[in-house]
């Protein structure tokens, strides 16, 4: 079980990711709508994952990937893109992010990754 | 889709009543066509080999194709095409009109004469719209010259709609405009090399087919939390879109933007209305520019 910081501006991605993450026994202990508040709030309660999605108002997902890693260089994070933007995760990745799902979210595709992790 | 779009002709002209149309759907439903029943109708295969093959597999667990390969009735190639004939919507179609005794054959192919003719469909056209694909549907109900780029965006999105919202959506014919009146609507750009706005645009409560489709809920009213999900829809299309158009332009995904309260979008668009699970929504489409609004 993990504790899980969900980082998406849509609140349906928000509802769906944490029902599936609900249902399978891990806890969502925050959300943030943008990438400003999720940094602040992966300073506040030091998840053990932190999902991110990368098309976001405010500060986007790459952004506070780096800012999120600067604060903590072994912050688990998994990017969240529509599908597709492979660009953006060559960026991800070159910036520390462990993983990737693509949305709409598939539940047995994120659940490997998070036990992975 | 071709089951949609004749299937509401019927109704349109008499020819079916809602409630049967419902029934034929229903069929569809429940019943696929034997592949023995095509290969006969096909005059590939004689009905006491047919009847032989499916006494065959009565007791043996094999495909109906692969023992009638085996027994020398058909060959591969034939047993690829006619599986090709038994996924064909259309066809289905008309079997389960013909099967509840609704309309005769010839009746039906006299109505689809009249709908080719009422829509000015081509021989080509209508080949189009038996082969039961979106991507060959589709461009037939939208205005000539579309650049190429802006059609691939709209194909997909349409692609999207029958994979996440629902397998049978049907279009309207679209139309060239530069001003739209629009109610509920859930918008998303793409910034870069090139621009390009998708929208989904609906009156009163239609946009909730969308919501209440991909969100997995069903919503009272088409509020901000519904068309959050409507833009959550649209991103998904539009990340495939800018993943494929990645080579020709930098392109990148803008937040969407939503509201319940009317507006007035202008531009280029492309509108194409589309019926989903009973309503029907406007897909609006920009390349070049964005949808102002
Ligand atoms: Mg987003």
């Amino acid at each position: 079980m993990a504790r899980i910081l969900i980082v998406d501006d849509s609140r349906t991605s928000r509802k769906i990711l944490r029902g599936l993450l609900e249902e399978s026994g891990h806890e969502v202990i925050a959300e943030a709508e943008n990438g400003e508040e999720g940094v602040k709030k992966y300073i506040e309660c030091k998840p053990d994952v932190t999902t991110l999605d990368i098309t976001m108002p405010v500060m986007d997902g790459l952004e506070a990937l780096t800012k999120i890693r600067e604060y903590d260089g072994n912050a688990k994070v998994i990017m969240v893109t529509a599908a597709g933007q492979q660009n953006k995760m060559v960026e991800a990745i070159k910036n520390g992010a462990s993983e990737f799902v693509t949305k709409p979210f598939e539940k047995d595709n994120i659940l490997k990754i998070i036990e992975k992790m | 889709m071709i089951s949609r779009l004749f299937g509401s002709y019927l109704v349109k002209e008499g020819k079916l009543t809602e409630a049967q149309l419902e029934t034929v759907y229903e069929t569809m439903r429940k019943v696929r066509v034997k592949l023995g029943l095509i290969a006969v109708s096909e005059k590939l295969m004689t009905t006491e080999q047919s009847d032989e093959i499916n006494r065959l597999q009565a007791i043996m667990d094999k495909r109906f194709g692969d023992l009638a390969v085996e027994k020398g009735y058909l060959t591969a190639d034939q047993v690829t095409r006619l599986l090709g004939l038994q996924g064909n919507q259309y066809l289905s179609f008309v079997q389960a009109i013909v099967d509840n005794d609704f309309l005769s054959m010839d009746e039906i192919n006299k109505s689809l004469a009249d709908y080719q003719n009422d829509n000015g469909f081509t021989a080509t056209d209508m080949e189009d719209l038996k082969s039961g694909e979106s991507d060959r549907i589709v461009p037939l109900f939208l205005p000539q010259n579309i650049v190429e780029y802006q059609l691939e965006h709209i194909l997909m999105s349409i692609r999207g709609f029958i994979r996440l919202i629902d397998s049978d959506i049907y279009v309207e014919k679209g139309y060239i405009s530069d001003y739209e009146e629009v109610q509920s609507f859930a918008m998303q750009s793409l910034d870069g090399d090139n621009k390009a706005t998708m929208a989904i645009a609906g009156e009163g409560k239609n946009i909730l087919a969308v919501a209440d489709a991909f969100a997995g809920e069903t919503f009272e009213i088409a509020d901000e939390d519904a068309l959050d999900a409507v833009a959550e829809f649209i991103n998904c299309v539009n990340g495939m879109f800018a993943t494929k158009i990645n080579n020709a332009f930098d392109i990148d995904l803008v937040p969407p933007e939503y509201s319940p309260d009317g507006c007035k979008f202008t531009g280029k668009l492309i509108v194409l209305p589309v019926h989903v699970k009973g309503s029907v929504i406007k897909l609006i489409s920009s390349f070049g520019e964005f949808i102002n609004k």
